[in-house]
């Protein structure tokens, strides 16, 4: 298990992180969202041991992380990056062993994992003759030859077409499966909330939302109730709480977070035909718009 | 083995495999190897041939080849000589171009034009000594005692110069050394910085220092890149003294030529390992390649401040201003070498010279490698000292 614990990083006067906590148990998929300059890269590189915090620990296995524990760990960073000229193969072995793995396993672990991402052909091709969607599969197999034992990616996703983050979540669903902690950080709030387990949103150094998906979303006081009317009365919400939205078809939609739910119903029967009532959880999105607002 | 050594060898093992496959080592490489081979035939180019074929007309002047046989060899010349029955075969072996000059019975030497003038003197002095003998001997002198007589030692050479008897060779050596040197330390120092900066500027090393630490990236670099350096500066030397060999030069190298040799790459690795930390403490300023040769400005200027008076070392090496900045980090590091080969330095000089420059390239070390650390994640805008070395400390 991963755990950060009371982060604090400052960089002059900017503040960066103010008291950032996550924790990722393993196989659990960790989603870490926010808006750009929020900390989630910061955050990474903490983890990673690029930078260290002003105060604040993180843990791996309930250690303090070491350096050796740290070579374990698969990161792809948010500027990517590779050798242009050296070649495919060559480089994804280089990485292997320097986390660590002998010359032998470094080779074995980069055959398999190039048949796997479909990059056999070029292992022979320096990097920088491989178009962007092949140097992205080279930074992915850089990050994961010596088999993590934990994965950090900041961004995996962007700049990939549809197919190509299928292929990708899958590849990370495979580790997840295999029992390894993976945490990655992602605009596309649909595809945390579609791929992840929990998930972490973050607002301004601050970690505003962090847990099971289900369970930010189920959150107090996140709920809403929606009810939709058709034909109601002029006025029929005078004195509900909420807002009340037209959707230009005859239908009014009321949205509320209190009131009593009961009481609404039986105006809203009164006005016209209910053609919805029921209380939702929101999307990431929402809460995440609401988070940063 | 030690993780952090066995990190750095890794490296360097990528630095080196990477950079000797690229097309510009190898051809700096042949290229340098074949210029200082080529440096010993130039002085036979413009000296012209050290060997000469003469033809011999006659019974008499056949008496000519022992004697110049036995001068051959003092001159450093190779001669064959070649019998023909008459002057005239000898007119047209001349014009042929067969024969360089042909001595003909009653004292008469034929060449095309002027005989090439260290063979006509040789073949003047044969003749001289030749007519000598048999003129004493004609004037009833005993044969014995005349051939005894004959046998003149030449004069013994003795230089009273400090830079020893062979000091135009070693001056030569001493130039030799100077241009090689300064030439592979900017190169490999200048390859240091440039990997630097591809490292910070593709943003790798963020990648790289997850696994590693900074000063296992940057000696492994600085490991790598010495090795090849260090292998041109033994393939351009042993090319040197190849070509020596082959044409006969080594002969006139001067007696301390195995510690010449090795005193240069002792203080080649001791200037390289002194300017490549400056070159990587400086280059981890900057993120683009196109920075590179202005953000070592500072280095360049001292190296080639260090190459100048080398350079001025050759001519004189025993003078002030050599002496003292040989002893002075880093110039000692060029200048030194150039001294010792050019003259006889006291050893304690020496010594001193090492110690103070090892010295010198632990503290750059040292402070190369704190600035490295803390500039070589911060991407972007150029960065000044002023902003590394407080967080450094």
């Amino acid at each position: 298990m991963l755990e950060a614990e009371d982060l604090h990083k400052r960089y002059g006067d900017t503040i960066a992180l103010r008291g950032v906590a996550l924790r990722v148990r393993p196989g659990e998929m960790f989603g870490f969202v926010g808006a750009n300059g929020a900390g989630k890269t910061t955050t990474m590189r903490i983890v990673m041991g690029v930078l260290g915090p002003d105060s604040g620990e993180v843990r791996w296995r309930g250690e303090p992380v070491t350096a050796a524990a740290r070579r374990g760990f698969g990161y792809m960073p948010e500027e990517r990056g590779l050798y242009q000229k050296m070649r495919v193969a060559e480089q994804i072995a280089y990485f292997g062993r320097l986390h660590g793995m002998t010359a032998a396993e470094a080779k074995s672990a980069t055959g398999a994992l190039m048949e796997r991402l479909g990059l056999t052909e070029r292992a022979g091709d320096p990097v920088e003759a491989l178009s962007l969607g092949n140097q992205q599969r080279v930074q992915l197999a850089v990050a994961l030859v010596h088999d993590p034992t934990l994965l950090v990616l900041d961004e995996p996703f962007s700049g990939l077409d549809p197919i190509a983050v299928d292929a990708l979540a899958e590849v990370l669903a495979e580790r997840c499966r295999a029992g390894v902690p993976v945490i990655f950080s992602s605009h596309q709030l649909d595809l945390v909330e579609r791929l992840c387990d929990s998930v972490g949103i973050i607002a301004a150094g601050r970690m505003v939302a962090a847990g099971p998906v289900e369970e930010v979303r189920a959150a107090e006081g996140r709920r809403s109730l929606r009810v939709v009317v058709r034909d109601p009365a002029p006025g029929w919400a005078d004195g509900l709480p909420g807002e009340v939205t037209a959707d230009g078809d005859g239908r009014q939609v009321l949205r509320t977070t209190e009131g009593d739910d009961q009481a609404i119903l039986a105006a809203a029967s009164r006005a016209g035909r209910v053609e919805h009532f029921g209380w939702e959880q929101p999307t990431l999105t929402e809460i995440f718009r609401e988070a940063v607002a | 083995m030690n993780s952090t050594i066995a990190n750095a060898l890794l490296v360097a093992r990528r630095e080196i495999s990477v950079r000797a496959r690229t097309r510009g080592f190898l051809v700096g490489l042949a290229l340098s190897a074949l210029l200082v081979a080529a440096l010993p035939v130039i002085p036979k180019l413009f000296g012209g041939p050290d060997s000469y074929a003469v033809g011999l007309v006659g019974a008499r002047s056949a008496a000519l080849e022992p004697a110049a046989r036995a001068l051959a060899p003092g001159e450093q010349i190779t001669l064959t000589f070649t019998r023909l029955p008459d002057e005239r075969a000898a007119h047209a072996a001349i014009t042929a171009g067969d024969l360089d000059a042909a001595v003909v019975d009653d004292g008469r030497l034929l060449a095309d034009g002027d005989p090439p003038q260290e063979l006509g003197a040789l073949l003047q002095g044969a003749h001289r000594a030749v007519q000598t003998e048999q003129r004493l001997r004609a004037a009833g002198l005993d044969p014995a005692r005349v051939t005894e007589a004959m046998r003149v030692p030449p004069l013994t050479e003795v230089s009273v110069s400090t830079a020893g008897g062979d000091s135009g060779v070693r001056a030569g050596v001493a130039m030799l050394l100077v241009l090689t040197l300064f030439f592979l330390l900017i190169s490999a120092v200048t390859q240091v910085a440039m990997g630097v900066v591809e490292e910070k500027g593709s943003r790798i090393v963020e990648l790289l220092l997850t696994s590693i630490r900074p000063g296992e990236l940057l000696g492994g670099k600085i490991l790598g890149l010495g090795a090849l350096g260090l292998l041109n500066l033994v393939v351009v030397i042993a090319a040197g003294l190849g070509s020596a060999l082959a044409t006969g030069l080594a002969g006139d190298l001067p007696d301390g030529m195995t510690g010449i040799v090795l005193g240069a790459l002792a203080w080649f690795l001791l200037g390289y390992a002194f300017f490549s930390a400056l070159a990587a403490a400086l280059g981890s300023l900057v993120s683009r390649q196109e920075e590179v040769s202005s953000v070592l400005t500072p280095m360049t200027t001292l190296l080639t401040a260090a190459y100048l008076v080398a350079f001025y070392a050759v001519t004189e090496p025993a003078g002030t201003l050599a002496r003292v900045l040989s002893l002075v980090p880093p110039f000692s590091s060029m200048v030194m070498p150039v001294r010792t080969a050019a003259a006889d330095v006291p050893v304690w000089e020496v010594g001193v010279a090492a110690l103070l420059m090892l010295l010198a390239v632990a503290v750059v070390l040292t402070a190369g490698a704190r600035i490295y650390r803390s500039a070589v994640l911060r991407t972007g805008a150029r960065l000044r000292l002023r902003d590394v070395l407080p967080a450094a400390r």
